[in-house]
């Protein structure tokens, strides 16, 4: 087992970074969405119409 | 404790309010120098004084309840009754601005007058006497320019003094018959009403205000008795009673400029009204406009630098696609991962999947920066706004409103923006339509299928980017021309109304700030949504069955028993090529998935898996066109074998025996003549002609699935945003298939059946552009 272990260990370190990334970037994602960001980038600040204070944006707290 | 203060920031559109908002708050609010930029209002705290709370209210003409702006406006106005006004005025447009400071002091709200602009009065030898000015107003009035940040904490300052007086001016008084009748309409209905808000709702009422009725809830003996006093007046003035009130305002306001504004050259062209002479001239604007376009997109898409043209967006796009990309990223990450003893599917995944998507897609950074810093040039010193006019002139001619080209302008940095920036157009039928079509204009995710395609089979020509653009821009025009001869959308085109700002020289930190808020919204994608399809799309591609063994298909491939010379033949025929070019790609789960679907795309001229994967992917992020792209061409660069430079012969390892496979050079340009090869070998040596069908499909068909969100948000129906879908996917069908087809007539290899399909469908189009227009009444799905 630990034999195996130091063998792929670069390989499980890698695959955790990967899944770890993943997890954070769906996360922040869904986040976005649920704040009423959309995937063009969500910076409601520059949104050039509603400008951050669509009720999408206005849900979020404010920096 | 103190009371925390509200200050209202209001004044006419295109007045600089968000310039004020943004050196007054510390806030990086986009500034657009166009009308409707803040359609909602916006809050933020003084720098001044952080217990200080200003907010930015909608550009607006006046207290009337005819566009959401103003309703938005009012609404807050009267309703959450603010601690003070501060009225932004434009200095060289006095009258104009000073017809809503006639409203806004009705109100009964302490206000406080800033004067923006008043360098540009000077500039024209133009004068105010402010002093005289605030005397007759009976408000304090301070001059700024908050371009330039001068004056604006004065400004600040004194709304907050007149907030905490709160002491209100003495209001204008009208004409005899007026005053009167507005007594009466005081007495009769608005007992109930704070003494300082008493004018405003009767001089609404006066003006038979639909909401301000509403509001009040008149019985129905109070409500003709004010009819009656309205009516008597009417009679004796022999006006309309909004007319009258209008008329009224700017006798008041003329009476007040005497003497007081004075014009150095009455008459006499400003700068700027010489150059609109030549820029909005009736025969050389769209010349001018087509001219300037492609120069943007010469510098910005066009021939690099180093190959004898002018791009320097090309010239740095060439190096972080080739050698940041290609060689560094993927090259650089795999040899880091095979020296830390990686397994071989995991480095692939790294440097194939991840780092080759993500590496394409921003690869493309830099020439879309340059294309945004040119577009926030032209924005900022107030030509786009001129375009806006020029549009709006051409659209009126077939029915349409220039309201329209304004989401358009927003569109081209993102399509979401640029959807719900068709909520400043009050006619649903135009709102509709506008929200169907704004998403034709190229926005930054499809700047890379651009680039991409200009530079792979059309050398970096700028014909390819300008063309995009203006194909968007016809796309729009055409769309529109033929949804308003349907039922559907039939009616006369709402009016349009704009100010052209003066041109001046652009703020730099404006056009930087523009330039990188929507650049960063690109690499924020590329570092969130195109990771994570990258790694399906690596899994799609790296995975898939071989003669019924599912697996890794490069690994499967050096199984011997299970690739035979019968199973070779069998992909072959099932992907429709040779069997030289049978590939394990060609076994993957994307492949099997795409190839029958490439059918639909056979009319268009790129039948085949690898395009239609990335046309269909693009549906996600339009970025994923090109990250696709560099997936499988980065994939099929590693597939070549390597071959002797001198003799051509395939180069095996001498201790093993196995084939060499490619590895890409330090510029990793094959995987983009790669891509170029296989357009012409799908095309049957077309490629430059499919290419373009196919970046036309992909500029003009259903958005990302954001932009579709957006779509469904606006049109508030799932009917209605069925159809905007189905509309667009069918009109890129039908002009990438005329593209091809009869495109084919001019480069050779046309087809009888497909050349008379696409003239029935060109002519099906004529027929629609050119019918007599229909009139209907309702606004239905057919």
């Amino acid at each position: 087992m630990l034999a195996w272990l130091s063998a792929n260990l670069v390989n499980i370190a890698l695959i955790l970074v990967i899944a770890l990334v993943v997890v954070l970037l769906i996360r922040g994602m869904i986040r976005d969405k649920k704040a009423g960001k959309s995937s063009c980038g969500g910076n409601c600040a520059s949104c050039g119409v509603c400008g951050g204070s669509c009720s999408g944006c206005r849900s979020k707290p404010s920096p | 404790m103190d009371k925390k203060l509200r200050i209202a920031l209001a004044g006419n559109p295109n007045s600089g309010k968000t310039t004020l908002f943004n050196k007054l708050t510390g806030a990086n609010q986009f500034v657009g120098n166009w009308p409707g930029v803040t359609v909602e209002k916006k809050e933020g705290k003084l720098l001044v004084d952080k217990e200080v709370t200003l907010t930015d209210l909608p550009g607006i003409y006046s207290l009337s309840p005819y566009t959401l702006e103003e309703v938005v406006a009012r609404n807050y106005l009267v309703e959450e009754k603010p601690d003070a006004i501060l009225n932004i005025v434009d200095g060289t447009n006095l009258e104009r601005n000073l017809y809503l400071t006639t409203q806004l002091t009705e109100l009964g709200i302490p206000t406080v007058i800033a004067i923006n602009m008043m360098d540009l009065v000077r500039k024209k030898g133009d004068s105010i006497n402010l002093k005289e000015l605030s005397k007759q107003l009976g408000c304090k009035i301070v001059e700024i320019s908050a371009l330039k940040g001068e004056g604006v904490k004065e400004a600040a300052q004194a709304a907050i003094e007149a907030a905490k007086s709160g002491k209100t001016r003495p209001q204008h008084n009208f004409s005899g018959p007026v005053d009167h009748a507005i007594a009466h309409i005081e007495e009769l209905a608005l007992s109930g009403i704070p003494e300082e808000q008493k004018r405003w709702y009767a001089v609404k009422l006066f003006e038979r205000d639909e909401k301000a009725t509403e509001h009040l809830k008149l019985s129905a003996s109070v409500k003709s008795g004010v009819e009656e006093a309205v009516k008597a007046c009417e009679k004796e003035l022999d006006d309309d009673a909004e007319s009258i009130i209008t008329n009224e305002r700017y006798v008041y306001i003329a009476q007040l400029l005497k003497g007081i504004y004075k014009k150095k050259g009455k008459g006499e062209l400003s700068t700027s009204d010489k150059i609109d002479k030549i820029i909005t001239n009736r025969w050389l604007a769209l010349p001018i406009f087509a001219v300037i376009m492609w120069l943007v997109y010469a510098l910005s898409m066009g021939k690099s630098i180093t190959d004898g043209g002018i791009s320097i967006g090309t010239w740095l796009t060439d190096w972080t696609n080739d050698v940041l990309g290609g060689a560094w990223l993927t090259d650089g990450s795999r040899a880091i991962l095979e020296g830390w003893g990686a397994a071989p599917w995991l480095t692939g995944l790294i440097s194939d999947g991840i780092f080759a998507g993500v590496g394409a897609v921003l690869g493309f950074v830099p020439q879309m920066l340059v294309l945004f810093l040119m577009l926030c040039i032209l924005e900022d010193c107030g030509y786009m706004a001129r375009i806006a006019f020029i549009m709006d002139r051409i659209f009126r001619r077939f029915g349409l409103s220039g309201k329209s080209f304004i989401p358009m302008l927003v569109g081209t940095g993102c399509g979401i923006p640029g959807v719900m920036a068709s909520r400043t157009i009050e006619n649903e039928r135009d709102r509709r339509m506008t929200v169907m079509t704004t998403t034709f204009m190229p926005c930054g995710a499809k700047m890379p299928i651009i680039g991409l395609i200009a530079g792979a089979l059309f050398d970096g020509s700028t014909w390819v980017a300008t063309s995009a653009y203006f194909i968007g821009v016809a796309a729009i025009v055409l769309s529109g021309i033929m949804l308003k001869k349907t039922k559907m959308f039939a009616g006369d085109p709402a009016p349009f109304v704009m100010e052209l700002p003066a041109y001046h020289v652009p703020s730099i930190g404006n056009v930087l700030r523009g330039t990188w808020e929507r650049g960063w919204s690109f690499i924020k994608r590329a570092g969130t949504v195109i990771v994570i399809s990258s790694i399906v799309i690596w899994f799609l591609i790296s995975f898939g069955s071989v003669n019924g063994k599912f697996g890794m298909v490069d690994d499967l491939y050096e199984d011997e028993d299970l690739v035979t010379d019968e199973y070779i033949v069998e992909v072959a025929d099932r992907m429709g090529i040779s069997e030289d070019e049978v590939e394990p790609m060609d076994d993957s789960i994307l492949a099997r998935v795409a190839q029958p679907v490439s059918v639909v795309f056979k009319p268009l001229g790129f039948g085949d898996w690898k395009p239609t994967a990335a046309t269909v992917t693009g549906l996600v992020a339009k970025e994923e066109v090109v990250a696709n792209f560099g997936i499988m061409y980065n994939f099929d660069a590693r597939a070549q074998q390597a071959v002797d430079e001198e003799t051509g012969e395939p180069l095996f390892d001498e201790e093993t025996g196995e084939p060499i496979m490619e590895e890409l050079d330090e510029e990793g340009s094959q995987i983009w003549e790669n891509v170029a090869a296989d357009f012409n070998n799908i095309s049957d040596g077309h490629g430059k002609l499919a290419a373009y069908a196919f970046m036309i499909f992909n500029l003009l068909c259903a958005p990302c699935f954001a932009a579709i969100g957006a779509i469904k948000r606006e049109m508030n129906s799932r009917k209605w945003t069925w159809f905007a879908i189905g509309y667009q996917c069918g009109f890129a069908y039908v002009v990438s298939f005329i593209v091809w087809q009869l495109g084919r007539l001019f480069v050779g290899g046309a087809s009888v059946i497909g050349v008379i399909l696409a003239l029935l469908m060109l002519g099906a189009l004529c027929f629609q552009l050119f019918k007599p227009y229909k009139e209907a009444s309702k606004l239905t799905i057919q």
